[in-house]
């Protein structure tokens, strides 16, 4: 053991750049390897620990209507179905109201409770999380504290088409019902301003519904159940629902995406330590090859060799995988803080002994394997040949490039001699620069289609944006639409209301109406297929068709209370909003169903219209008829910065990341390639070649390389991306991606990293300097 | 009186080793003529290798002028005493040096491209120089670990010449040659001398220095002394007479 | 190509092909109809009924529309089934067109599998008759490279063994690192070598013997110098004269030796041996130092130190140096002017002041011990400074000079260049 520690040692003096080099990049993958551990195995738990805490339930239902009669019917209801565990009901107000947030505008369904009620309730209650001195106002869940919103402030609630405002008293956590992303948000009202709110009628009278049920499995089946009946008993009442799987879902995006770009990152960085490591133990075994024979010579065992390198290197990444794991949580907070913004629940960070053995495992054991594997060659020299040939190996070459025939450039010529000869330094290269362009494409879509513009992300994840959404009861459609088509503001106007269909045999789908899908400003949410045109015909969410393995040109059936039809599925869709359990259907087509109570129709305004009088002016005159306007782009942009925040984040991490994965990666090849062609260089240097032609050779000679797997690169990821964004946000619903794929900056950044390796590579072989033409003088 | 190619003043050459001054070369003031074959004997560690680098350009010297056809390079920077290099000197190596990677063909080419001549001038003249030295032209095609090492040593002397410079310097080019090859080395550096190539040569080698026109004595980094054997003939009696004594006189 | 590189070659192209045959095999392989345009045929039919002239846009599917009566309404092309009995023959899908809940005509969509088969066949023929290109291309180039790799080496070998049996074992057999067997033909190589070794081995062993006889020769003559013990035991034992006188010029001559040798050290014990001198070689910038030194008064204008190696030593060369300032300062206490010059294998370094100088009688004399210009007066000192510099100077293998310049005292101190001491004691032995 002593000995092979002895040979660590020295080995170790030998290539000091080299290993620090490598443990920085160690450093990052374990850095990172943490991190993603961190937010797949502990920071969701975290919703299901909170979920016990406050003893929440797996189903909310809301709706207004007088409680005499939603009662008793609730809890028969209830009672005769077997799943059903505990549950609790009692008042608020519920109602779709919207406030200030972030930039733009949170719109959600309200469900405003009285404060002390809401922390006696004995299922669902909601906890404080921080409270001021004021005893008369509103408290908000944590999530929409930001710089306007904050503990003494007033905020302005629009609630139906009021508006209210109210001092905010604190904050508060709220599991199924804490923000918009939970279909539900509920506000506490202290109890005088409860009272008055109450008085004032703005929003109706409603019961709230916390239900527990014996597998939480099953809560979506049981909340489409439940609402299906509850809307056949009461046809006219509102009713809002979530449940436990939905809200998981739309609360942890952020967490998935991130965890998921920290992951491939992690696993990037790690591929890329593990090729660094494994060319450079070749390269150490066939420069130390008479060093090695001695040693074998002497009596040292192969396995004692192997040992000592997989000591070498295994103490090294298991130490600075420790290391990485702390800075791990130094950085963990700073991502906490941006995710919390979506989550809305709060996190402690705390130590987790797992996912830091798991880290540990993992680094170790992929060293450990890497090691081996390139070490065994070891096994293969003989000390006797070693030491007479040392490295001197029977290197028939071809002559690449020859330099009578070629019409290159001197320099050129030999640079791309030595490009051609180094076969491993190219691999590394390859690799890396594969990876890279990844990013770099990733990048690219980030910016081109989340931060310059947002649009392509939102009508991915929102399905259809416009400016604005009306509805109107049924029955003045004529006399609005009749209005709106002479109104010179309206560019455009057509129905797009959603309502709740069940498929036979499945869960309750949010259907989306329109009479006419050729008129939707996003034709990209149907997928695969077309809209459906005929009132048979139905589209379907493509992450629940995968679900029911049904296909186009199936047949489905759906329901609407008692009524049945049979629909032919004419394409898939993806939009995000229900998280995958969506379909279209054509008006005709629905109301083979059921009857529409109220139309929302979207619309596009002409250029420089004000949207709030286009709304007082349609609201005059429909006085009554008009159930609510819905400023719709405001609405998104509030939700989308925080996207945007924590996207612009991510790019920057992922290019400042790629800029030290290269810079480290050609530090270890122009190293390993100055010592091993120190004689070359210096045989050149006494011929005339100049410090200067040497390094734009050496730079010049990764750049074959470079430039063929970034162009490969980028191409590659290029069609890629679209399929891989897909599945890596296959959670909330989507299949396919249509992002556009930024051609110009790509180009761009793939000549960046060029230049930028070339660069690089120039700065690194500055040490040619120092290689002296008189190294030649050896012999004297 | 024969041309000046090189004069050196005072020229000495000082490494440091372990906090103590070593001082190789001393004082050396040397004239170089055009057409000379001149050899620098001495001892091993008598300075002789470093006097060749110093003289070529290879190195500066620490204190001390050289001038070269009325250029000062003991004062020029690494990089123009390397394009002073391709230009002016060719060279040949003990351990001869020809870059493994490349074949041979392509080793004197590099060299030659260099100079940034006409590729097509340039490997007519390799192709005569190879002729000149009897490598053949699939030996050309060969790399440097597959051929001989006298082989491998004349093609050193092409690489050498291929930019026909004024001073073809030669570092015990026989040194990693045994006496047949070795000998066919001297013949051929013998034959380019006779055709007014200036040589020279370092050497501790009597057989070696015997070659030469004009034989310098280097002992400690000094010349002690220097012989001239230009009026006696190649293969004359005479010249192994008359060097034979001047190395007794120098305690060879 | 080793080993495992060639499985791994044959793995992929395994892989290729099996990846293009699923591929062509999964990829068309859904022979179902197209309900949703089979639906939206049967839709637009029904919208436009019975008016069917309306029908342009075109379909993937070729279809005939009948009435009840089973007139053709609408064709989208000829040689499509027209009769309910033609399509039941031909597999046609046949729908029912209604208006308002009552039949009122038919649609027979055509059956275009037939055709599909066929294309789809064609394609099979297609790919399989790549893959077997393939196959047969990777075969050929398997074989050539066999032959390449395999059989010439062999014939190689052949022509090597004859050589090694017919006594040649200068000629290497050459390796080739693509060989299949490398080892193999190292080892043949070896074999070639170590024979080679052992005839040479032998051959050293046969010249180490008559080595040894000559070497034991030699050692016989050591005894020979007890001779002179032995003649001493002679004189002392002889008799006659003759023998008596030459033992005594033996013995003579051999304590002769024995007093020189004894001179020889005496000699070398000087009386000024504690000042000992140790010159050594010096960078010229060193002086530049050194005269900053010694002109601590900054009276001195220094002209350029020509670079070169100079014989001397530092510290005493700063003695030397401080005493020709400090006498510069006491006797003259003007200006200096320092010029440093080569001559001839010698460093020069003029100092020249402006104090008037001495009197030319008294020149030749300031070097000596215990001597004082007359024109000390009472200035301190005793007469020494010159004296000693002068030895440190000649120690060095140097000079100093004094003599009475334009305007004052000159004093020249003279440095050997490094190397030259080593040539004239060189030259002098050769004398």
């Amino acid at each position: 053991m002593y000995r092979t520690f002895l040979l660590v040692r020295s080995n170790l003096r030998r290539a000091k750049g080299q290993t620090s080099a490598i443990a920085a990049l160690l450093l990052l993958a374990a850095a990172m390897l943490n991190m993603w551990l961190m937010l797949s195995m502990d920071y969701k738990q975290n919703f299901d620990r909170c979920h016990d805490r406050l003893h929440a339930e797996h189903v909310t239902l809301v709706m207004d209507g007088d409680p005499d009669e939603v009662r008793p019917f609730l809890t028969r209801t209830l009672e005769e179905e077997p799943r059903t565990t505990e549950y609790y009901m009692g008042d608020c107000l519920s109602i779709v109201g919207s406030f200030a947030y972030n930039g733009g505008e949170a719109n959600t369904e309200l469900v405003i409770l009285e404060k002390e009620a809401a922390l006696s309730r004995d299922i669902g209650k909601v906890e404080i999380v921080e409270e001021g001195g004021e005893n008369s106002g509103v408290y908000l869940p944590i999530l929409y504290k930001t710089g306007d919103i904050d503990i003494g402030k007033t905020i302005e609630l629009k609630i139906g088409s009021n508006t209210a405002k109210f001092t905010i008293c604190g904050f508060f956590n709220s599991v199924m019902a804490g923000s918009h992303n939970c279909v539900l948000c509920e506000l506490l009202l202290t109890q005088d301003q409860y009272q008055a709110l109450e008085e004032k009628g703005y929003a109706p009278r409603s019961t709230l519904l916390s239900v527990r049920i014996a597998d939480k499995s099953e809560s979506e089946d049981f909340e489409a159940a439940l609402k299906s009946k509850v809307t056949a008993m009461f046809p006219g009442a509102r009713v809002s629902s979530n449940s436990y799987t939905l809200v998981t879902t739309s609360r942890y995006i952020s967490q998935m995406i991130c965890s998921g770009i920290i992951s491939a990152m992690a696993f990037i960085i790690l591929i890329i330590v593990l090729v660094v490591i494994a060319s450079n133990i070749v390269n150490y075994i066939q420069e130390n090859m008479k060093n090695l024979g001695a040693l074998k010579a002497v009596g040292y065992t192969s396995g004692q060799l192997v040992r000592s390198l997989l000591l070498q290197f295994l103490g090294i990444s298991l130490l600075v995988a420790a290391l990485g794991i702390g800075l791990s949580y130094i950085l963990f907070p700073f991502l906490n803080a941006m995710m919390i913004s979506q989550t809305g629940i709060p996190y402690g960070v705390g130590f987790l002994p797992l996912p830091c053995l798991f880290t540990l495992v993992i680094l170790g054991a992929a060293v450990a394997l890497t090691v081996w594997l390139a070490s065994r060659r070891i096994k293969k020299i003989d000390p006797i040949l070693a030491l007479r040939q040392g490295i001197q190996t029977h290197n028939f070459q071809k002559n690449h490039v020859p330099l009578e025939k070629t019409g290159m450039p001197l320099q050129l010529a030999l640079a791309l001699k030595s490009t051609l000869s180094g076969f491993r330094q190219n691999v590394t290269v390859c690799a890396t620069m594969l990876v890279l362009s990844l990013m770099v494409v990733f990048s690219g879509l980030m910016i081109e289609n989340m931060i310059v513009d947002i649009k392509p992300f939102l009508y991915m994840v929102v399905g259809e944006i416009a400016d604005s959404c009306i509805n109107v009861n049924v029955g003045v459609e004529e006399d609005f639409l009749q209005e709106m088509a002479a109104d010179a503001d309206v560019e455009k106007i057509y129905l797009y209301s959603m309502m709740n269909v069940r498929h036979v045999g499945g869960v309750e789908l949010m259907a989306t109406l329109c009479d006419d899908f050729a008129k939707v400003n996003n034709q990209d949410v149907c997928i695969e297929g077309r809209f459906p045109r005929y009132d048979n015909e139905m589209a379907i969410a493509a992450k629940y068709a995968r679900e029911k393995d049904l296909k186009i040109g199936d047949e489905i059936t759906l329901t609407v209370g008692e009524r049945e039809e049979n629909y032919l599925i004419t394409g898939f869709t993806q939009m995000t909003n229900n998280l995958g359990k969506d379909c279209l259907l054509t008006r005709e087509g629905y109301e083979k169903m059921g009857d529409l109570q109220n139309l929302s129709f979207y619309i596009n305004l002409g250029e420089g219209v004000d949207l709030e009088t286009f709304h007082e002016r349609v609201k005059e005159q429909f006085a009554g008829d008009i159930n609510a306007t819905i400023d719709i782009q405001s609405i998104i942009s509030g939700t989308a910065s925080v996207y945007v925040t924590l996207l612009t984040v991510i790019v920057c991490a992922i290019l400042l990341l790629g800029v030290v994965i290269i810079a480290f990666v050609l530090y270890l090849l122009v190293r390993t390639r100055l010592s091993r062609k120190k004689r070359d260089y210096g045989i050149l240097k006494a011929l005339g070649f100049t410090t200067g032609q040497l390094i734009l050779q050496t730079a010049l000679s990764f750049m074959p390389a470079v430039i063929l797997s970034v162009a490969v690169g980028l191409a590659a990821c290029g069609l890629i991306i679209n399929p891989l964004m897909a599945l890596f946000l296959s959670g909330i619903g989507i299949v396919k991606c249509t992002f556009t794929v930024p051609a110009g900056f790509i180009t761009a950044a793939g000549a960046g990293l060029a230049a930028l390796a070339f660069g690089i590579a120039c700065l690194l072989s500055l040490r040619i300097r120092k290689i002296q033409p008189c190294v030649l003088l050896a012999g004297e | 009186m024969k041309k000046v190619l090189l004069k050196t003043e005072s020229l000495s050459k000082s490494f440091s080793s372990g906090g103590a001054m070593q001082h190789v070369l001393k004082n050396i003031d040397l004239e170089l003529y055009e057409g000379d074959f001149t050899v620098i004997m001495g001892a091993s560690g008598a300075g002789k290798s470093t006097l060749l680098y110093a003289l070529s350009g290879m190195d500066t010297p620490t204190l001390g002028k050289i001038t070269f056809g009325g250029q000062v390079i003991s004062d020029l920077s690494p990089d123009e005493l390397a394009v002073f290099r391709r230009r002016h000197c060719g060279f040949v190596f003990q351990q001869i040096y020809l870059i493994d990677g490349m074949s041979v063909m392509d080793n004197v080419l590099a060299a030659g491209l260099l100079v940034g001549r006409d590729k097509k001038v340039l490997a007519d003249r390799a192709r005569e120089l190879f002729q000149a030295v009897d490598i053949s032209p699939e030996t050309q095609r060969k790399f440097p670990t597959q051929i001989s090492g006298g082989e491998a040593q004349r093609v050193g002397i092409v690489r050498g010449l291929i930019n026909s410079p004024e001073i073809l310097y030669a570092d015990e080019p026989t040194g990693a040659l045994n006496s047949r090859t070795g000998l066919h080395v001297l013949d051929t550096l013998t034959a380019f001398n006779q055709r007014g190539q200036s040589v020279v040569m370092v050497t501790h080698d009597m057989r070696s220095a015997r070659r030469g026109s004009r034989i310098l004595y280097l002992k400690d980094g000094v010349i002690l002394g220097e012989c001239n054997l230009g009026k006696y003939v190649a293969g004359d009696a005479g010249r192994h007479e008359k060097l034979s004594a001047f190395l007794a006189e120098m305690g060879w | 190509m080793n080993r495992f590189s060639f499985l791994i070659c044959i793995l992929l192209t395994f892989v290729l092909e099996t990846a293009v045959l699923t591929a062509f095999m999964g990829g068309d392989s859904d022979f179902r109809q197209d309900t949703v345009a089979v639906n939206e045929i049967l839709k637009r039919v029904e919208e436009d009924w019975p008016c069917l002239d309306r029908q342009t846009s075109p379909s993937v599917y070729d279809y005939v529309a009948l009435d009840e009566s089973g007139a053709v309404l609408w064709k989208t092309t000829d040689g499509l089934s027209e009769s309910i009995n033609a399509a039941i023959a031909h597999r046609d899908t046949i729908l029912n067109v209604e208006q308002d809940g009552i039949l009122v005509g038919r649609v027979i969509i055509y059956n275009g599998s037939e055709a599909d088969y066929r294309v789809w066949k064609r394609n099979l023929a297609a790919v399989l008759t790549a893959i077997l290109l393939i196959q047969a291309g990777a075969l050929l180039g398997y074989t050539a490279w066999l032959h390449r790799r395999l059989v010439k080496p062999f014939h190689k070998l052949k022509s090597f063994a004859q050589r090694v049996a017919g006594g040649n074992l200068e000629v290497p057999l050459e390796m080739d690192r693509y060989n299949l067997f490398g080892a193999f033909t190292e080892s043949f190589d070896l074999m070639r070598s170590e024979l080679k070794k052992a005839r040479i081995a032998e051959a050293r062993a046969n010249a180490g013997k008559k080595e040894l006889v000559a070497k034991l020769s030699h050692d016989i003559k050591t005894p020979v110098a007890s001779i002179k013990a032995a003649s001493e035991v002679g004189l002392a034992l002889s008799g006659s004269e003759r023998l008596r006188d030459n033992y005594t010029q033996i013995i003579r001559k051999a304590d002769q030796i024995n007093t020189l040798i004894t001179n020889l050290f005496t000699a070398t014990l000087e009386e000024l041996q504690q000042l000992s001198v140790n010159p050594a070689d010096l960078d010229s910038s060193v002086l530049a130092e050194l005269l900053e030194n010694a002109d601590y008064l900054h009276r001195a204008s220094f002209s350029e130190i020509p670079p070169c190696l100079l014989h001397a030593d530092k510290l005493r060369l700063q003695q030397v140096l401080d005493n020709i300032f400090a006498n510069s300062y006491k006797y003259a206490g003007t200006e200096i002017v320092v010029t440093a010059a080569k001559e001839n294998r010698r460093l020069v370094l003029t100092i020249e002041d402006f104090g008037g100088g001495v009197p030319k009688e008294e020149l030749p004399l300031l070097k000596e011990k215990f001597r004082r210009g007359s024109n000390a007066g009472d200035r301190e000192g005793a007469g020494l400074g010159l004296f000693i510099s002068d030895y440190f100077m000649r120690e060095m293998q140097g000079e100093l000079a004094v003599e009475n310049g334009t305007g004052g005292l000159r004093v020249s101190v003279v440095i050997p260049l490094s190397g030259a001491a080593c040539v004239l004691t060189e030259a002098a032995e050769l004398v």
